[in-house]
């Protein structure tokens, strides 16, 4: 068993993480809410990565790949649809989307567009104009016209797992700024980390994020050798796990940071709320565990003890 | 990436769930129950498990053991938590004691004591907790006190496990109350016949045998039983109890459990509220990374700065063990609370649920653990 990323990812991801620094990081984010050409900027960062070359359903390498840039993208809540395009199909973006309340993050970018839901019903897209919202500043509301096709299963799964990893990413980065921000920060004479309190919650949070990041990397690192029904699981449980562990870090940094946390010139507030459109979309925490019920039956959602799943005739 | 644990640790997860399935009988609860035959279902299972070399399978073989990969004995804690650890009170001399003794032990201490841990022959008790001191341990108050070329040990100890059935123990004693803190214990080896002891059973939800005053008054050791260097006692404790710092794989039974509960309730599973049933959904999602933290830690286990991804490990998996009680109580309703052979899947809901409330207190607090996350994250203040 090897549980560390192959060393030639953790070089890309180092190399990712410092390009979209450069590119200017969360604050960047931030000031594409009003400039819009920063997010034909924050495509070109992407392009430089080679992003845009990398065949996430053909090579686990690229997969692999894809997955930390994801996570590099999520840490900075780089303003551009990665994952939709990532998953481009005949050139049009692959939106991920709930039909009920169709939006997509970015959908006002220029090119073509299509939609799927979790079923891999697929859609034509018309996007309308930004909202201008607090909380998921690039959504944008759109209407579908009737199902017309499907999508493959597998591509509903890769979007499910690529947008977790940028979840990761986000978690990640916005541990970490509440690790900087409560050692330096001074209350009572003392730094913040001398509480006790304010270990613990760190220490919970900080249990929370490594739990989904080894959960985010056993789920990339199969998806391409299990059978259907259990990669499909496997995507539900990561998205699902990805949500509900940034809800409970992205508390504890607004907790932790106090006042500042609320603020746009901090990182954790911009962060949180680009971040909102993966949290909650395309369907609530508690939609995804309900979808996943069947798969408690059926042993899709693998345990020690699961009887194998047979791989489906192709 | 690769999450394969390897054939001959698959290979060996098929063997001992054969071996359980064909000598350990079905509603086995483990080794600390009221009924005797219990204690003698484990301790001819150690001598099966220590002839065919998997009773101290981590061992190297020239101390008897099996020599087997770190995989493999990954594979050996979850099966053997998963069925009630059928090895009983074997454990203790196997995951800390008997590597305790490989690393610190003199010629005649390995001589002695190794080759009878791995044929399963003997008992180890952890005479640590104190009253006065429990996660607290260079706190100890028990003293070693210099008697012509030994020592005479006199004090309390507490909690401690397996004492009545315990053949020895290695005991923790203050052998300098004025040095600095941690050159204060040193650690002993007492076979628990010895004038001067008296173990007295305490009564706990756990049920017997789980918990155990030792009281020792004037008990006379000889320098040929000390563990490591008189004075060095704490270090030797801090670093045996690291080789174990990975802890139970409580993952593992409580997906048995779910397992075996759903088989129970076949198509009525379907008909449990659908609270209940994202709950279940949530808890084998939180399992699954419980045991993906566990694997994590394993792989660092060389790496002495990895401490944290331990007690990351045993924060998830001690919370999960509460969570899967309390899901299940909740499935089960009122019949939770019945025990014995005719209760639900034989009395081991009811049994998980009562252990389970030990799963943040025993071998380190929960609250420690997080000491240990929190200072691995944020340095010491």
């Amino acid at each position: 068993m090897k549980t560390a990323l192959p060393e030639d990812i953790a070089e890309f991801a180092a190399v990712a993480g410092k390009r979209l620094a450069r590119f200017g990081g969360v604050q960047a984010a931030l000031r594409a809410e009003t400039e819009d050409q920063l997010r034909h900027d924050a495509r070109t960062a992407l392009s430089d990565l080679g992003a845009f070359e990398l065949d996430v359903r053909g090579s686990t390498e690229d997969l692999l790949a894809a997955a930390v840039l994801c996570q590099a993208v999520g840490a900075t809540a780089l303003p551009y649809p990665l994952v939709d395009e990532l998953l481009a199909i005949d050139g049009a973006r692959l939106a991920l989307v709930n039909p009920a309340t169709p939006r997509i993050d970015h959908g006002d970018l220029a090119g073509d567009w299509i939609a799927t839901d979790l079923d891999g019903a697929r859609y034509q897209v018309r996007p309308s104009t930004r909202t201008a919202a607090k909380l998921g500043p690039f959504l944008v509301p759109a209407t579908l016209s009737q199902a017309d096709g499907t999508v493959s299963a597998a591509d509903v799964d890769l979007h499910l797992t690529l947008g977790s990893w940028r979840i990761v990413g986000a978690v990640q980065q916005a541990l970490e700024i509440t690790r900087q921000h409560v050692v330096a920060r001074m209350q009572f004479g003392k730094p913040l980390a001398e509480f006790q309190a304010v270990r613990f919650t760190i220490a919970d949070a900080s249990v929370a994020a490594r739990g989904l990041y080894e959960l985010a990397k056993y789920t990339i690192s199969r998806m391409e050798s299990s059978p259907a029904q259990v990669r499909s699981a496997d995507a539900l449980v990561l998205r699902l796990k990805a949500t509900d562990t940034a809800r409970q870090v992205f508390r504890a940094a607004h907790q932790l940071l106090g006042a500042l946390g609320f603020c746009d010139e901090s990182d954790v507030s911009v962060l949180d709320r680009h971040t909102q459109p993966l949290v909650r979309l395309p369907v609530s925490t508690e939609a995804l565990a309900i979808r996943l019920l069947p798969d408690v039956r059926s042993d899709a959602l693998e345990t020690l003890f699961s009887e194998p799943v047979a791989a489906e005739p192709v | 990436m690769d999450y394969d644990l390897g054939t001959d640790a698959a290979e060996l997860r098929t063997r001992l769930r054969d071996l359980i399935s064909t000598h350990i009988p079905e509603g086995f609860l483990g080794a600390c129950t009221d009924d005797p035959k219990d204690l003698a279902t484990t301790e001819s299972f150690c001598k099966m498990l220590a002839s065919d070399g998997l009773l101290a399978l981590a061992w190297p073989k020239e101390h008897g053991g099996g020599g087997g990969s770190v995989w493999q004995q990954t594979v050996l804690r979850e099966e053997m938590w998963a069925h009630h650890e059928p090895r009983g009170a074997q454990y203790m001399g196997i995951n800390w004691v008997g590597p305790a003794l490989m690393r610190y032990g003199t010629a005649a201490q390995k001589d002695r004591h190794l080759s009878a841990i791995a044929a399963g022959e003997v008992i180890w008790c952890q005479g640590f907790s104190e009253p006065e001191a429990g996660t607290d341990l260079a706190s100890l108050r028990t003293r070693a006190v210099r008697s012509g070329d030994g020592w005479q040990i006199t004090g309390q100890k507490v909690w401690t496990s397996y004492a009545q059935m315990a053949s020895w123990c290695v005991l923790a004693a203050c052998t300098d109350p004025d040095a600095p803190k941690p050159k204060r214990l040193s650690l002993f080896l007492v076979p628990m016949d010895r004038a001067g002891i008296t173990v007295r059973p305490i009564r706990s939800m756990l049920g017997p045998h789980h918990l155990n005053e030792v009281f020792l008054d004037g008990v006379e050791v000889s320098p040929y039983e000390v563990l490591g260097e008189v004075g060095d006692g704490w270090r030797v404790m801090r670093e045996a109890l690291a080789f174990e710092r990975v802890g139970i794989a409580r993952y593992a039974r409580c997906e048995s459990l779910l397992h075996r509960m759903q088989t129970e309730l076949g198509d009525d599973w379907n008909t449990l509220p659908e609270s209940i049933r994202t709950r279940w959904v949530r808890a084998l999602i939180d399992l699954r990374i419980a045991r993906l933290l566990a694997y994590r830690a394993v792989s660092l286990q060389d790496d002495p700065t990895a401490g944290g991804a331990a007690s990351a490990a045993r924060i998830a998996t001690t919370t999960c063990d509460q969570q899967v009680a309390e899901l299940l109580f909740d499935v089960l309703g009122p019949s939770a609370l019945d025990s014995g052979m005719s209760a639900p899947l034989h009395g081991a809901i009811e049994d998980h649920w009562r252990y389970a409330q030990a799963a943040t207190v025993a071998s380190g607090t929960i609250e420690v653990q997080r000491m240990l996350v929190a200072r691995e994250t944020l340095g010491d203040h």
